[in-house]
């Protein structure tokens, strides 16, 4: 036989075969692992099928389902908010007294005091700030986080919740990124992966900065404490603040669901794709594996990339805050020129300046608003919630629409830098990296805008 | 002396911006034009070929309705195309050539392939594959065919049920007839939709006809036929019933006579998969074969959530949540004597 009639030859029988022999292939391969392991194993009892049978019943049920994940959630958040206040004031007051005693020996040896204001009340005070702002709830938050994923409990979650996107067109799978976005929305986007549906993995590429990341929990933890919590007694404060940010999640659930049904009714047509979904079986948690994945992985990545936006946003903040022109800083002239705008948005100019330094990384729009508020020219600490809402309400006017509208602002803006990179890695599409930065900010503007109009509106 | 200045380096960068090769606007345009002209040519072949099939010879009139031109741009056309000696005019009539065939059956292909391409991959609703397939059939070279053809595994028909040419021009043929020839009260297995004109091809899916289906019609007379799909009744106008052609049941379809869908199944209850649905195919039937649910695995309806979609079965060994709209797909016979525990497998 020649090359040529073997090919031919290959060429007839490709037709002859029929479409179905993939499938034949398959279903052989497992008649025969199934031949062979019935011979090999022998199955003992179903304790612990049984078992995780009555668990499943419990989590997935109609009834319990639902307040159970809600439950969990909540603890979770709880949990962050009263674990990481010590330890995030600890940080603070070490951090800051290095701060302090090296900016006296750069003085001490006679550097000018520009150098001293940029290296030590700039770069350094900015990676002061976000490292004592974020790490403790990191810490807390990523390992309790990882201990549910751990114990098999996020697809339950998903199996959970799959009625919700698919009424919206979206995967089940979505509440997986959704979660993982909780940490880290760049994480987030990452996880995003597990969709196989192209279609569909855009849709939550899309959405997942509805979900507060872990840069912008301590804004929405202040508002809360000091708006919410102050209005309760000290013993439910940290409750009612935790309900307050449960509550801010579920809007932001409710803005991904709604968006991502938009989406899929306009830009992103197409039908739902095959959802298959694992339950695996329940595990023991491994502490080691817990520590690795939730500090390393987690914790360490989120917090080195948070410091090295940080670093140079102090330098510009600190830059800002120092070069006077006509008799005013910089930030004091930009935030009054934003005023206006911020305030048809609930907010005003300060909080919007601040929002545009923290394009790199959420995590420093509080301490710049703070600093533009005080006129410091550096971001400041403030010791207490107390002497904060002094600040905030009594000096400069804060109420609870601004609070309210800088909650929702915080929670739907436009996805911070690193994100945005994300998105472009993923997609490697210019249009849909630039839909996912705008898209956001237009609801933020939009909402903000509509929940300020009505509330002067009613008032 | 200063404005002639500024006018100069204007018009020289006007100029700079218009003949830069590649990514100039003159290389644009001409970019543009060339795939605009090549859109045509294709639309024209195919349409030729069509009418020919059809056995109607086209006209020039025929041909400039078909692409919507008229008037000197149909007469370059054709020109083009008589040029390049892919066409002969004889008077009125046009006539593709050898050549022309041999080409026009490439587009074809072409068209044919994205459409399974689209439908079993992309997941694209059936009834938008193809016009989706009209817009991207003209980018494609022969190689990138080929590959595409090895990916899809050769697929013999199109989602509709046309059959795709392959490379050399030749394609299994068809053996069918329209709904409206088939013997009253025997069952037949849909072998292809028409898929022009759009809206009727949609009509027919929104009533959930689509290939691979076995039906049997009930009634016929001039006014309606009346078909049952084994599970509801259509009353179809013989103008629709037309657009469907139908041929005998394969085996498969007779064995999956009597089975139930997966997503029927109650809970707890033990079944036997008897196949997956044969119309259901390319990455969702993979992964559904992947997950063993293959013919003759035993599956248990274990979960169900609030709304009863999703649910959760277990098939060897693990529990898999598969959505209604995928277990509908997946034929399974009920087992006696549920609630014994299953082997490990």
């Amino acid at each position: 036989m020649t090359p040529q009639e073997v090919l031919a030859k290959s060429d007839s029988l490709r037709r002859s075969i029929g479409d179905d022999f993939r499938d034949r292939t398959v279903a052989s391969l497992y008649e025969q692992s199934q031949d062979i392991a019935c011979r090999a194993v022998r199955a003992r009892g179903d304790a612990r099928w049984d078992f995780d049978q009555r668990i499943d019943r419990i989590v997935t049920s109609r009834v319990l389902g639902l307040p159970i994940m809600l439950a969990l959630l909540a603890v979770a958040f709880w949990l962050t908010i009263i674990g990481a206040n010590y330890p995030s004031q600890w940080l603070a007051a070490a951090l800051f007294s290095i701060e302090n005693a090296a900016a006296g020996w750069f003085e001490a040896a006679g550097a000018p005091w520009w150098v001293t204001g940029f290296l030590w009340h700039g770069v350094w005070r900015g990676l002061a700030w976000v490292v004592s702002v974020m790490l403790p709830p990191m810490a807390i938050f990523f390992p309790l986080f990882t201990i549910l994923e751990d114990l098999g409990y996020l697809p339950r979650v998903a199996f959970n919740l799959d009625w919700l996107f698919r009424r919206a067109g979206a995967h089940g799978k979505q509440s997986l990124s959704m979660a993982m976005g909780f940490g880290c929305n760049a994480a987030g986007v990452i996880s995003t992966r597990v969709i196989d549906s192209p279609r569909e993995r855009l849709i939550a590429i899309l959405t997942n900065n509805f979900v507060p990341c872990n840069g912008r929990f301590p804004t929405l933890i202040m508002l809360s404490i000091v708006f919410v919590g102050a209005a309760f007694s000290p013993a439910l404060a940290s409750i009612a603040a935790a309900g307050a940010v449960v509550t801010v999640v579920l809007i932001g659930s409710a803005f991904t669901l709604f968006v991502s049904w938009l989406l899929a009714r306009t830009v992103l047509k197409g039908e739902a794709s095959a959802f298959t979904l694992e339950l695996p079986p329940y595990r023991r948690p491994s502490i080691l594996r817990i520590l690795y994945t939730s500090l390393i992985d987690r914790t360490a990545f989120v917090l080195f990339r948070a410091m090295m936006t940080a670093a140079p946003a102090g330098a510009v903040i600190w830059i800002l805050g120092n070069i006077h022109a006509g008799g005013q800083s910089l930030a004091a002239h930009v935030s009054a020129f934003l005023n206006p705008f911020g305030h048809a948005l609930g907010l005003d100019g300060v909080i919007l300046l601040a929002y545009i330094i923290a394009i790199p990384a959420n995590e420093i729009v509080v301490p710049t608003m703070l600093m533009v508020y005080m006129g410091t020219g550096m971001m400041t600490e403030m010791s207490s919630f107390d002497q904060l809402r002094t600040l905030l309400v009594d000096q400069h006017g804060w109420t609870l629409l601004t609070a309210v509208c800088l909650m929702l602002f915080s929670l739907l803006h436009n996805p911070c830098a690193t994100t945005i990179w994300t998105i472009w890695k993923e997609t490697r599409s210019a249009k849909w990296t630039l839909m996912g930065a705008l898209m956001p900010l237009g609801f933020a503007f939009l909402t903000t805008f509509l929940v300020a109009s009505i509330a002067r509106f009613l008032a | 002396m200063q404005a002639e200045g500024w006018l100069i380096l204007a018009v020289v960068g006007l100029a700079v911006a218009i003949l830069i090769p590649q990514a100039g606007i003159r290389a644009r345009w001409r970019r543009w034009n060339s795939a605009r002209s090549r859109v045509l040519f294709e639309d024209a072949l195919k349409h030729l070929l069509d009418q020919s099939q059809r056995a109607q010879p086209p006209t020039r009139e025929s041909l400039g309705g078909a692409l919507g031109i008229s008037g000197r741009k149909l007469l370059n056309l054709i020109a083009r195309m008589e040029a390049k000696g892919v066409l002969q005019s004889v008077g009125g009539a046009l006539r593709l050539t050898p050549e022309g065939q041999r080409h026009a059956l490439q587009v074809v292909r072409a068209h044919r392939l994205l459409e399974r391409y689209l439908a079993d991959e992309a997941r694209v609703p059936l009834g938008q594959v193809h016009s989706s397939a009209d817009k991207a059939e003209h980018g494609l070279t022969g190689d990138r065919l080929d590959e595409l053809e090895a990916h899809l595994g050769y697929p013999q028909r199109d989602p509709h049920g046309d059959p795709i040419p392959h490379s050399d021009g030749s394609f299994s043929p068809v053996d069918t007839v329209p709904l409206t020839d088939w013997p009253v009260n025997a069952s037949a297995e849909i072998a292809h939709v028409e898929d022009e004109p759009e809206f009727v091809l949609r009509q027919i899916l929104a009533l959930g006809l689509r290939p691979h289906l076995t039906v049997r019609v009930l009634e016929a007379c001039p006014e309606h036929l009346v078909v049952s799909d084994g599970e509801r009744e259509h009353r179809l106008p013989p103008v629709i019933a037309a657009n469907i052609h139908v041929g005998p049941v394969a085996d498969a379809g007779v064995r999956l006579a009597g089975s139930l869908r997966l997503a029927q199944l109650p809970d707890g209850r033990e079944a036997e998969v008897v196949a997956l649905d044969p119309a259901f195919r390319g990455f969702s039937r993979r992964r559904l074969m992947d997950l063993g649910l293959t013919p003759k695995a035993r599956v248990r309806a274990e979960l169900s959530t609030a709304f009863g979609d999703p649910r959760a079965y277990r098939v060897r060994g693990t529990v898999i949540a598969l959505r209604n709209e995928q277990a509908n797909r997946i034929l399974v016979r009920p087992l006696e004597g549920t609630g014994a525990p299953m082997g490990a497998l």
